[in-house]
């Protein structure tokens, strides 16, 4: 048994070589805990809460924190390599349509009998349900949060937009308006859309009354090529061909290059984004704080706003960490009310926590309160995380519809087929 | 060295070489002479430890591929330390998947014209380094040097720029050139034209190296071959194919050989530049490898793909291996 494990241990090695990714190792193993490794994503909780929390663990318990900020890009391959290592980290933090494929390859540590050391009683429903498989819980929710429409206030008031637009038309005609007040500045974007921006696709999609995929008898299939899901597939090219005079590539994503980095050079009058890539944009150009807010994203049906993606975290112990105690007094730390009140400060709907006064205290967070009612997930299943790693379909069809490569019919056609594939 | 000579030829001839006084040599050599079975297992043993690691370095994942690919090993497998034997299962996923067949067409393909182009270019720059004077040789062997010493992933990162829709200088140049249909024009909408653009970035990174060791190997053939050939009145051409051609023959396979390995398993640029897209029609074998067995965790199947890569690598080379393993044989 443990020579196939060496094994197993030299093909992933290989793997690792091969795709010339690096595994960061951390220390530890001994039967006393001394140090404890900590995976956060990029943009989940703010340094001041990191620091807070950080520094009351180490002098509770007497065990240093080793805390790592991991990059969402590419962070399926990285948790799989560093859970197939024999020191993973002791706490990680996973998106919520990660959450049920890890914890169904059983990597995940079991923590149903441990969620009333949690404040199991609070738990954010959509989150838990991301974490429950087959009755289990598999972590404790972290934080929530949707994507809204974040703009400048400065320039819309300049174009002559007075209130946030409250229906699809209306935002149209408002990104309109800004464009042709700005037509001086050969970079201007009125509204910052990427061609794979896929989130905000299922905000249109959703919206029309389509769906990604259905299930029928336990099996999934996909349903982009339904006439919902190609009317949002054509609200979306409408809103990017009025994005802007010089486009962004169709081919690009959010998150290449970092949405909120070109939202700082202050040539964008909006974007779709989360609070902490509001949050980016301002650490970097102070003087935007003043100059910025948000909205819901506008239904086509005036006066309602879009369903949104309910994007979020759950923390989890991985079964092959080896301070798993410690761990746990860690997570039991984060979800107590103190942390999740600054979870809520940050701008995020808290996991643990189901006192959101904190939240409601900005444009931001308002516009996230007011939305977050109307979340929906992806397919809770553990075949969906096969669609999102790697070449994501729905990226695929936007990219094909958008540049011209393929008519609407056939890239939706091909990335349903695709999404059946994937989750047979 | 002088003691495997002094052995080889004392040996046979049992005498000692005349050149060397007797003083000297005589007393070693007989005391080698009593202990032969150890002298002689002596560089074996010295070598074993380094031979073993080699061994361990190199066989033992080759080994380990081989044998994953018959078990069934997803992200819990590995985690639990599980195995599940499969038999061929993975092969026949494999090889049912028509996806298989049309990337490893579009590998062989995309590696044998980056190779046919990378070797004759650097082959071309070898042969022009021998008639440049020598400040703009060296001018230009710095530069190749420095393309050369350029990390991978920066210079991907300089090519994706350069290529850029919005922004790039090659788009910027064609529009001042007049070519206003460059505006704004995306290098990477289809497969194709995303390859080509890796293509060309693979050639320049592999010509610094193919063109100093071919350069090298035409150092090495005499000046009066070319003196001679000219008395002759061989016209440029002639020359090349009378005097350069058999001189630099096995040196110019083996860098062919060596740039198809290279090539073949290139996964970083073509990751970096669209991650195998757009709508995976720039999608090689090692890309696909990838995805099975990283992005999508399925270990099996992907060492499964390796094995085929393998295979495929070796149809591709067969007839070099055979020409390399015939002249070995043929050495010893």
């Amino acid at each position: 048994m443990k020579g196939w494990r060496g094994l197993a241990a030299g093909a992933a090695a290989l793997a690792v070589a091969v795709s010339g990714c690096g595994t960061s190792t951390s220390s530890g193993g001994n039967t006393e805990t001394k140090e404890i490794t900590v995976w956060l994503m990029d943009g989940s909780a703010a340094p001041t809460l990191t620091d807070a929390l950080n520094k009351e663990f180490e002098s509770a318990n007497g065990i240093k924190v080793k805390y790592e900020v991991q990059k969402w890009t590419g962070i399926q391959e990285k948790l799989t390599t560093a859970l197939a290592s024999s020191t993973p980290p002791d706490v990680i933090e996973l998106g919520n349509t990660q959450t049920a494929s890890f914890a169904d390859q059983g990597t995940l540590a079991d923590l149903t009998a441990d969620s009333g050391q949690f404040n199991g009683g609070e738990w954010l429903g959509g989150l838990k349900d991301s974490l429950t498989l087959n009755g289990k819980q598999y972590g404790v929710p972290f934080y929530a949060a949707n994507r809204t429409v974040i703009y400048r206030t400065d320039l819309l008031q300049a174009a002559g937009v007075t209130a946030p637009p409250t229906s699809r038309a209306e935002w149209i005609d408002a990104i309109n308006k800004l464009k042709a007040a700005n037509a001086s500045n050969p970079d201007f974007q009125a509204l910052y859309l990427p061609g794979q921006s896929w989130y905000f696709l299922l905000s249109l999609i959703w919206d029309e009354g389509g769906d990604i995929a259905k299930q029928d008898g336990g099996k999934w299939t996909g349903t982009l090529d339904t006439p919902q899901a190609k009317a949002g597939f054509e609200a979306y090219k409408a809103i990017y061909d009025a994005s802007a005079t010089k486009k962004v590539p169709a081919d690009i994503d959010e998150a290449k290059p970092q949405q909120m980095e070109v939202f700082g050079t202050g040539n964008v009058g909006m974007m779709v984004g989360l609070p902490w890539e509001l949050a980016g944009a301002v650490k970097a150009k102070p003087e935007l704080t003043e100059k910025t807010s948000a909205f819901p994203i506008p239904s086509k049906k005036a006066g309602s706003s879009a369903p949104v993606f309910l994007g979020g975290s759950n923390l989890a112990i991985p079964t092959a960490s080896k301070n798993a105690a410690a761990a746990k007094k860690y997570l039991s730390l984060l979800s107590s009310k103190k942390y999740q009140d600054l979870l809520a400060e940050g701008g995020a709907v808290p996991g643990t926590s189901k006192d959101t006064a904190k939240l409601a205290t900005n444009a931001v967070g308002k516009a996230l309160a007011a939305s977050s009612p109307n979340g929906k997930v992806t397919p809770v299943t553990p075949k969906w995380a096969a669609v999102e790693a790697g070449q994501n379909p729905l990226k695929d069809a936007l990219t094909a519809y958008l540049t011209g490569a393929k008519s609407l019919d056939q890239a939706t056609k091909d990335a349903s087929e695709a999404i059946t594939k994937a989750m047979a | 060295m002088t003691a495997v000579e002094t052995t080889e030829t004392a040996a046979p001839a049992g005498d000692i070489p005349p050149a060397l006084p007797p003083a000297v040599t005589g007393g070693a050599h007989k005391r080698r002479r009593r202990g032969s079975a150890f002298d002689r297992a002596l560089p074996y043993l010295l070598l074993a430890p380094a031979l073993i690691a080699i061994l361990w370095l190199i066989g033992w994942p080759v080994v380990s591929v081989f044998v994953t690919s018959f078990r069934q090993l997803n992200l819990g497998e590995l985690v639990r330390g599980e195995v599940v034997w499969t038999g061929i299962d993975n092969y026949v996923t494999v090889l049912q998947d028509e996806r298989f067949w049309e990337v490893s067409l579009r590998t062989i393909v995309f590696t044998v014209s980056v190779v046919v182009a990378s070797v004759s270019v650097g082959l071309g720059i070898a042969l022009l380094m021998r008639v440049l004077t020598p400040w703009v040789r060296i001018a230009l062997q710095i530069a190749m040097l420095c393309a050369w010493a350029m990390p991978i992933l920066a210079s991907t990162t300089v090519y994706q720029w350069m290529f850029d829709q919005n922004y790039g200088i090659l788009n910027k140049t064609l529009v001042q050139l007049g070519f206003d249909s460059f505006a704004g024009y995306s290098w990477f909408s289809s497969g194709t034209s995303t390859l080509s653009v890796v293509g060309l970035l693979i050639i320049w990174q592999a010509i610094p190296f193919l063109a100093f060791s071919l350069y090298a190997g035409l150092v090495g053939i005499p000046r009066d071959l070319y003196e001679a050939a000219g008395i002759d009145g061989a016209t440029g051409w002639q020359t090349f194919r009378a005097v350069t051609w058999p001189e630099i023959r096995s040196l110019l396979m083996m860098v062919t050989f060596l740039s198809t390995l290279w090539d073949f398993k290139v996964f970083a640029q073509i990751w970096v530049f669209r991650e195998g897209g757009p709508s995976g029609e720039s999608t090689t074998l090692p890309v696909l490898q990838y995805l099975e067995g990283i992005a999508k965790s399925h270990f099996g199947v992907a060492a499964a793909i390796s094995v085929l890569m393998m295979v495929i690598l070796g149809l591709i080379t067969f007839q070099y291996l055979r020409k390399l393993l015939q002249t070995e044989e043929g050495k010893l």
